[in-house]
């Protein structure tokens, strides 16, 4: 099924599934899963499944999954599953039911993971964890393609609605040998359908040609024929109000056959790739529209009042352009993070402590990089980011390109790149480069994005840096 | 280094709970093309709310598309650089006798003659917004099928049309076919 938006919606889901499933088991074996049921961990327990779970993608060992087609936009399911990761960083909901799931399954049995039983429940709950996440990230999608809201649920009825329809599909086809079934769906007397099928039915080449009341007769008649309750007709309530809205059903049906028709034209198809100057071109109109909207206004700081004070610690301030470029470098940084208030670096250096220890077989593979490697480095980087982020140390500069576009990017000068890799260094490299532990190195490069986001939405500095 | 991509990431990427539209679309469009810039509560708004920003991020690329378009913008009623069509699928059986552009400004007919041949009549619009200045400069066009052969090539008469004899043995319905099921009628350079 496609939707406007929509990439996780194919068949070749099963693809991504499957690697996702893999690689978690993979990275979970080696994770501190005690941290998973402290709410207080969770958020760097994220972390540490991001990083490994991106090493993970591109073991050898899965190369093959990685590389099956995952939709018909010609994403493979390791660029899907590669996507989904970014998309859980943004959806950290998604994350907490996973470790609330995992906290639940440990109250009842224990440290489950560490049996041989463990890893099929341990695989569920990840596969549980990413069938939300991909319903949420394209009902996202749908929503920026459309202008409509939409969401996961009603991603979830389209599907349903999707196989419905292939069901009826195969029965119609199929009809000679299925006449009872196929005259339930019709509401037909079945001697009417022995002697040939009604012309609505032979006509349906399209889920727009499917009416709903067809989809309602064949989950209402389903449990009759194949001893399962159609999923209309289940006990659970989740499309129990759906059967006795046919006008509902017709609708749905008729976006996913509009929007079938319109991306099988490749042309449409070509349009979802973005390249690489629209990031340039959408900004230009967003900092213009800013600053337009300032103009007309006037630049409210808090609505005026108490924002100077620090009164209200609701309202947190966004700092300015002006804030950043004076801001002192490394942990001085400041921003509306609820999450790290008075823990500095000695706790974060006793988390440290436990991550290594879960990480160790991970660091072997790893040539440090030549001493010269920081100066090299500096010197191509220049623009934007290095001037909002002026006081900020080169590796953690590096962590936040990192984190938000990967560890590969054509963009990425050569001077950045671990010349072993060809990526830029691991987390644990950009560490120690600058001298500091893994989680104050994760600390301060999340100081440093919610800056640079901060400094992006308020596009002082649209036109002065470029 | 071009940190576009890396600014845009930063901001579209952000955690944000319960995340939803925030702004109509009305209003992204009205900020976009100037005619009413956001107000503040808007601009905080679209600001704080990734999914709004990746909304009006679409909107934007959209918009530009559509501007690159229909270039050059001040002349908006004269500017025709050709007109694209196809064959619809529902004429496969019935003989071949008018196809119409996408943009629907021009049309082609099929005429039998004696010798069991064709003639093709392409036939513009009075309507169409480039009309009057495709008659007045008397612009040299012509009719191109899916695999480029010119089907037809001269200038429009007072009427707006243009005859020719069909080039092909093969009737137009075969010939297109064979050929993508698509014609364009362009300007020659």
């Amino acid at each position: 099924m496609r939707l406007p938006g929509t990439r996780y919606q194919e068949h070749g889901w099963e693809h991504v599934r499957k690697l996702l499933g893999r690689c978690s088991l993979a990275v979970f074996a080696r994770q501190a899963m005690d941290a998973l049921l402290d709410p207080a961990r969770r958020l760097v327990a994220l972390d540490d499944y991001l990083d490994a779970m991106a090493l993970q993608l591109r073991a050898p060992r899965h190369h093959a999954q990685a590389a099956m087609p995952g939709n018909s936009y010609g994403d493979t399911a390791g660029e899907l599953a590669c996507a989904l990761l970014f998309e859980l960083r943004a959806q950290p909901s998604c994350w907490d039911g996973l470790c609330a799931a995992v906290s639940a399954e440990h109250a009842r049995h224990g440290a489950f993971w560490q049996g041989e039983a463990g890893h099929a429940m341990l695989r569920k709950k990840a596969n549980d964890m990413y069938a939300v996440l991909r319903d949420k990230a394209d009902a996202d999608a749908c929503q920026v393609a459309t202008g409509r809201p939409c969401t996961p649920n009603r991603m979830y009825t389209y599907r349903m609605l999707d196989t419905a329809y292939g069901e009826i599909a195969r029965l119609f086809a199929n009809w000679r040998h299925c006449a009872a079934q196929v005259a339930d769906i019709l509401g037909a007397e079945p001697g009417l359908v022995s002697g040939g099928m009604p012309a609505a039915a032979r006509q349906m080449h399209t889920i727009a040609d499917c009416r709903a009341e067809w989809i309602i007769r064949w989950s209402a008649t389903l449990e009759r024929h194949t001893g399962a309750p159609g999923p209309l007709h289940t006990r659970s309530k989740r499309f129990a109000s759906l059967k006795n809205q046919p006008e509902a059903i017709a609708a749905m049906l008729r976006e996913i056959g509009e929007y079938e028709a319109l991306s099988a034209n490749m042309g449409a198809l070509g349009q979802v790739r973005g390249d690489e100057d629209e990031a340039a071109l959408w900004l230009e109109d967003y900092w213009r529209v800013v600053a337009e909207s300032e103009a007309a206004h006037g630049v409210d700081h808090g609505a005026g009042d108490g924002a100077d004070h620090g009164g209200e610690a609701a309202e947190a301030p966004v700092p300015d352009m002006l804030d950043a470029l004076l801001a002192p470098s490394g942990g001085g940084l400041t921003h509306d993070g609820g999450d790290d208030g008075e823990d500095r670096d000695d706790d974060a250096e006793r988390e440290f402590a436990a991550a290594g220890m879960a990480f160790d077989d991970g660091a072997g593979d790893e040539v440090s990089l030549s001493p010269g490697f920081v100066n090299q480095a500096e010197q191509v980087a220049a623009g934007q980011v290095t001037a909002i982020l002026a006081g900020v140390s080169l590796p953690v500069r590096l962590a936040v390109y990192h984190a938000l576009l990967g560890a590969r990017d054509d963009s990425y000068p050569d001077a950045w790149l671990d010349p072993a890799t060809g990526e830029l260094p691991s987390l644990r490299q950009l560490a120690v480069l600058d001298g500091i532990s893994m989680p104050t190195l994760r600390k301060r490069r999340n100081e440093a994005m919610a800056l640079l986001s901060q400094a992006a939405a308020r596009g002082a500095d649209g036109k002065g840096q470029r | 280094m071009k940190d576009d991509k890396v600014l845009e990431q930063a901001l579209l990427a952000r955690v944000a709970r319960d995340d939803r539209l925030m702004l109509a679309d009305a209003v992204l469009l009205a900020a976009l093309d100037g005619s009413r810039p956001l107000a503040p509560a808007e601009r905080r708004a679209l600001q704080a709310s990734p999914l709004t920003l990746r909304r009006f991020r679409h909107l934007a690329l959209q918009r530009r598309a559509a501007a690159l378009q229909c270039r050059p913008p001040a002349a908006n009623d004269a500017w025709w650089d050709g007109s694209a069509g196809m064959l619809r699928a529902a004429a496969s059986a019935a003989a071949l006798d008018e196809l119409v552009t996408d943009d629907g400004h021009w049309t082609l007919h099929f005429v039998p003659d004696e010798d069991a041949g064709w003639q093709l009549i392409v036939q513009l619009d009075a309507q169409a917004p480039f009309a009057g200045r495709l008659l007045r400069e008397r612009t040299l066009l012509r009719v191109v099928d899916g695999g480029g052969a010119i089907l037809l090539q001269g200038r429009l008469d007072a009427d707006g049309e243009c005859e020719r004899p069909w080039p092909f043995e093969l009737a137009p319905m075969a010939h297109f076919q064979l050929y993508g099921a698509t014609f364009a009628i362009e300007p020659c350079q």
